[in-house]
């Protein structure tokens, strides 16, 4: 486990590396551009509420949204994971968002759609080290942000590094979420 | 650099190349002392021949060119050029080797140095052997008066066949046959079948005779000893038999040679090859003549196999979409049950009852096709068995003792994920058993045993497990001694030792830091112990158990399920949640009664059938709600040797699941395996039982 985002990329790609490493390492570059590409940010952004809060999200980092589905609570993780819920057979984690960027003091407990408000939603996100859903209390939809008025984070504390910066438009302010570091 | 994609073809196509190369070496070496049989000899040929086209048009020059030295040494050997001596076979299976670590750096491995310098002083040692001892002066051929005029169309190869029959005293006839061109090669073929079993067919010639536009004639150069009239009441009517020499052929007969043939015979065609045929007529015989075959000059594409090689990941895909039927094959089950059920109506009912058969008759189609695809992923424990065979039989003649290596059932087939990793484990047990099993020579004479070791390797199935056994006739392990080393490393104390049965104390063995030989040997050495063997059963959800006795041998007995792909789990309910266990660690379940339970240096235990089983509750361990209960069920897991009864609040159940791991971001949460889903859709928490037994074994996980 010395580089797990190389684990994951050799997990994804290859089940048995012994018999195809070789075309791994054909693959490496285009890998690496890949990656570059999708941290170059979008102008579009999904907006979601988090209590009383907006986020945002590139668009390009959104897998789907889901209705929230049964979720299975994982003994011996994070306290901001709700556990795992299955994707059309596939097996994915769901955080709990509001409980890892502290807006709220207890964690919740969830289960599925019963436990939560009608307009809850599960934003699948899409990473590198793995997809993963975020919990959240609404979507407002899609945002166009201008790139250049982006601002950066202010400082408030070592303990708030999910946010990457701030971005402005009709008199609202959307918090943009660092992805990679939320889901940490 | 070729495309990544052709890459892994190649490797792929390589290694199979390879396995059948290993796999004729590995028989050739069998046969070591007895002069090599001619077909094995021309199929490794082919099969090095292979490999050198195959690696050369990929542009793998190192292995191109030891397979290139390797064809001129067995070409030598199979004409007879060089013989069969005990350094030459040595060399092929060394070459063998190296061509496999060179293909396996091919595929991405870091290239060794080691690798290099084996690879040359292979080619060296290939280069001398092939130049080695050449042909006689005095050729058989000559002294029994073969036409020049027929023998200039045999290949060196057909020749080399003809001398070896002349010197062994095997008279050569001329079978000749004339068939119709519309079925001649069924019955050219029945004609092969008909020889074979009284001698050997050494080529096929096509005959201008009897120049028929519907019929074409065939001679076939037949070495046998039977008389003249036994070949041809074989033949019957399907051909005429005539001596193709013209003096009687005797072992190491001498004579001067006749200057003229009596005998006239027209001018002979060439021998048949795909490229060089003469007459279009001619042209099916390529296909069916076995001297097309023989020659080596043209490298085959042509794949060696009639397989289709499939990535695993792709047969995994559709143990996934399987996984996925068995869940709707659920819920179709529990709709219908509930139609029929709420049958106030007769209409429902009806329509409940007529559901209920057909999603029957779908559970049975489903049935099949999940055993179909598990079928695909098996592959025969051979292929692993050869491998270490040839290991062995170095690593022995490397040891200096006297081992005969006896190994069976390697047609035994398991899922090729699970013999993939039974190499290293196997390997491990083999390598014990004859640094620390098998005694020398000279101390089996003086316990009066056969001063030859054995060692075994045998696998079988039983039902859905495959049980593989690793014995030896040696020593057997001593128990006093494993005690005091056991003691010595701090692994137990003195006082549960003595408490220990004599099954648990040989388990001993299986903790890390064990080694019962201080000068572990350059063979077993690397320092690692059985400790590794455990684990990397436990991985494969196996069990493994020991059984040995002083001055008679050890047997390890390793106890496998067929496949990990899909298996069948018991769905089991702790506090509010819902846990599958993989039902081939649960050897059973028992209802106890809290007051049943006590406690040994405070942690709890129980007792099944007078063994003493640690008790774990899964609510505890995971950090869940404890409900009070009137009694436990408890699960009795066994893994490897390890036995523990893991209690849960409730029963629901038997499933076929398929494990999916969790997303990449929860995949090391210890004690799940992963998830799966259930009729509901749920996901549902695999255990992993392996990973549970391991943490509870380690004394601070107790109080958990």
């Amino acid at each position: 486990m010395a580089n797990p985002r190389f684990e994951a990329q050799l997990a994804r790609f290859f089940y048995r590396p012994d018999e195809d490493v070789g075309a791994w390492l054909e693959l490496a570059p285009e890998i690496a551009e890949a990656g570059e590409v999708a941290e170059e940010l979008p102008e579009e952004f999904l907006a979601f509420e988090l209590g009383a809060e907006v986020y945002a999200v590139p668009i390009g980092a959104v897998r789907e949204i889901l209705k929230v589905p049964a979720i299975t609570g994982v003994p011996r993780v994070a306290e901001h994971v709700l556990g795992v819920m299955n994707v059309r057979g596939e097996m994915l984690p769901v955080y709990d968002l509001k409980q890892r960027l502290r807006l709220v003091d207890a964690p919740q407990r969830v289960t599925g759609p019963t436990d939560l408000p009608r307009e809850s939603r599960v934003v699948l996100l899409k990473d590198p080290e793995g997809d993963a859903g975020i919990l959240v209390d609404r979507v407002q939809g899609v945002v166009r942000l201008p790139l250049s008025k982006l601002e950066p984070a202010p400082n408030l504390g070592a303990d708030r590094r999910a946010v990457a910066g701030l971005g402005r438009a009709g008199g609202n302010l959307y918090i943009l979420l660092d992805v990679e570091a939320a889901l940490a | 650099m070729a495309p990544p994609r052709a890459l892994s073809e190649f490797v792929a196509e390589a290694n199979e190349v390879l396995e059948t190369l290993a796999h004729d070496v590995a028989v050739l070496d069998a046969q070591r002392g007895r002069e090599p049989e001619p077909d094995l000899l021309n199929a490794i040929f082919r099969a090095a021949h292979s490999l050198k086209g195959l690696s050369g048009m990929f542009g793998q020059e190192r292995i191109s060119t030891l397979a290139h030295h390797l064809e001129d040494v067995l070409d030598a050997l199979r004409l007879g050029k060089v013989l069969a001596s005990d350094a030459l076979l040595d060399a092929i299976l060394d070459g063998v080797d190296v061509l496999t670590l060179m293909l396996r750096e091919a595929s991405g491995e870091a290239p060794s140095d080691e690798t290099a310098r084996r690879a040359t002083a292979l080619t060296e040692t290939f280069v001398r052997l092939a130049s080695g001892g050449q042909q006689t002066a005095v050729d058989v051929l000559d002294e029994v008066g073969l036409d020049p005029a027929i023998r200039s169309v045999f290949t060196e190869y057909e020749e080399h066949r003809l001398r070896e029959n002349v010197k062994k005293g095997i008279a050569l006839w001329k079978v000749r046959a004339v068939f119709s061109l519309d079925d001649f090669d069924q019955r050219l073929a029945g004609l092969n079948a008909t020889l074979k079993p009284l001698g050997e067919v050494i080529s096929t010639l096509p005959s201008s005779q009897p120049g028929d536009e519907t019929s074409i004639a065939f001679d076939l150069i037949f070495g046998s000893p039977r008389p003249q009239h036994e070949i041809e009441t074989a033949v019957q009517t399907m051909a005429s038999v005539q001596p193709l020499t013209n003096k009687p052929v005797r072992p190491r007969l001498v004579s001067e040679p006749e200057p003229d043939a009596p005998r006239t015979r027209p001018a002979p065609r060439p021998p048949v090859f795909a490229s060089d045929v003469s007459s279009p007529e001619l042209t099916p015989l390529s296909s069916s003549s076995p001297s097309g075959v023989m020659q080596g000059a043209e490298p085959s594409l042509r794949s060696l196999a009639q397989t289709v090689r499939v990535d695993i990941a792709r047969l995994d895909g559709l143990m996934n979409v399987i996984g996925e039927l068995l869940t709707v094959r659920a819920n179709i089950h529990r709709l219908a049950d509930v139609a029929r059920q709420a049958g106030a109506t007769p209409l429902p009912k009806l329509w409940g009852q007529e559901l209920q058969k057909e999603a029957r008759a779908l559970e049975r189609k489903l049935d099949e096709l999940q055993a179909g695809v598990l079928d695909v992923r098996m592959v025969p424990l051979g292929q692993v068995f050869d491998k270490l065979a040839r290991l062995m039989r170095r690593l022995v003649r490397q040891s200096g003792k006297d081992v005969h290596f006896e190994v069976s059932g390697g047609d035994v087939e398991l899922d090729k994920l699970i013999v993939e990793e039974l190499s290293d484990p196997l390997m491990h047990l083999l390598r014990n058993a004859l640094d620390h099993g098998v005694e020398t020579p000279d101390r089996r004479i003086a316990q009066g045993k056969d001063a030859r070791g054995l060692i075994r390797l045998k696998a079988q199935q039983l039902g859905n497990q495959v049980q593989i056994e690793v014995g030896d006739d040696g020593a057997g392990m001593d128990e006093g001694r494993i005690k005091q080393v056991a003691i010595e490393r701090g692994l137990v104390t003195r006082e549960l030792t003595d408490e220990l049965e004599r099954r648990d104390l040989l388990n001993l063995v299986f903790l890390p830091g064990f080694s019962t030989r201080k000068d572990v040997s350059e063979l077993s050495g690397r320092g690692v112990g059985l400790d590794v063997v455990k684990t990397n059963l436990a991985r494969l959800s196996g069990l493994i158990d020991i059984d040995s006795r002083r001055g008679e041998g050890t047997t390890f007995v390793l106890t496998l399920p067929l496949t990990l792909a899909i298996i069948r789990a018991l769905i089991v309910g702790v506090a509010d949640r819902t846990f599958a266990v993989p039902l081939n660690s649960v050897t059973e379940i028992v209802a106890v009664k809290p007051a049943e339970l006590r406690t040994i240096e405070r942690r709890e235990v129980l007792e099944v059938r007078g063994q003493t089983l640690p008790f774990v509750r899964l609510s505890r361990i995971f950090g869940l709600q404890e409900l009070p209960v009137e009694r436990h069920f408890v699960v009795v897991i066994g893994l490897a040797q390890e036995r523990l009864g893991l209690a849960v609040d409730a029963l629901l159940g038997q499933e076929d699941i398929v494990t999916k791991p969790l997303g990449g971001r929860l995949k090391g949460v210890p004690g799940i395996a992963g998830a799966t889903e259930l009729g509901d859709r749920r996901a549902v928490l695999v255990l992993d039982v392996a990973a549970l037994v391991e943490e509870l074994k380690r004394p601070q996980a107790a109080v958990g």
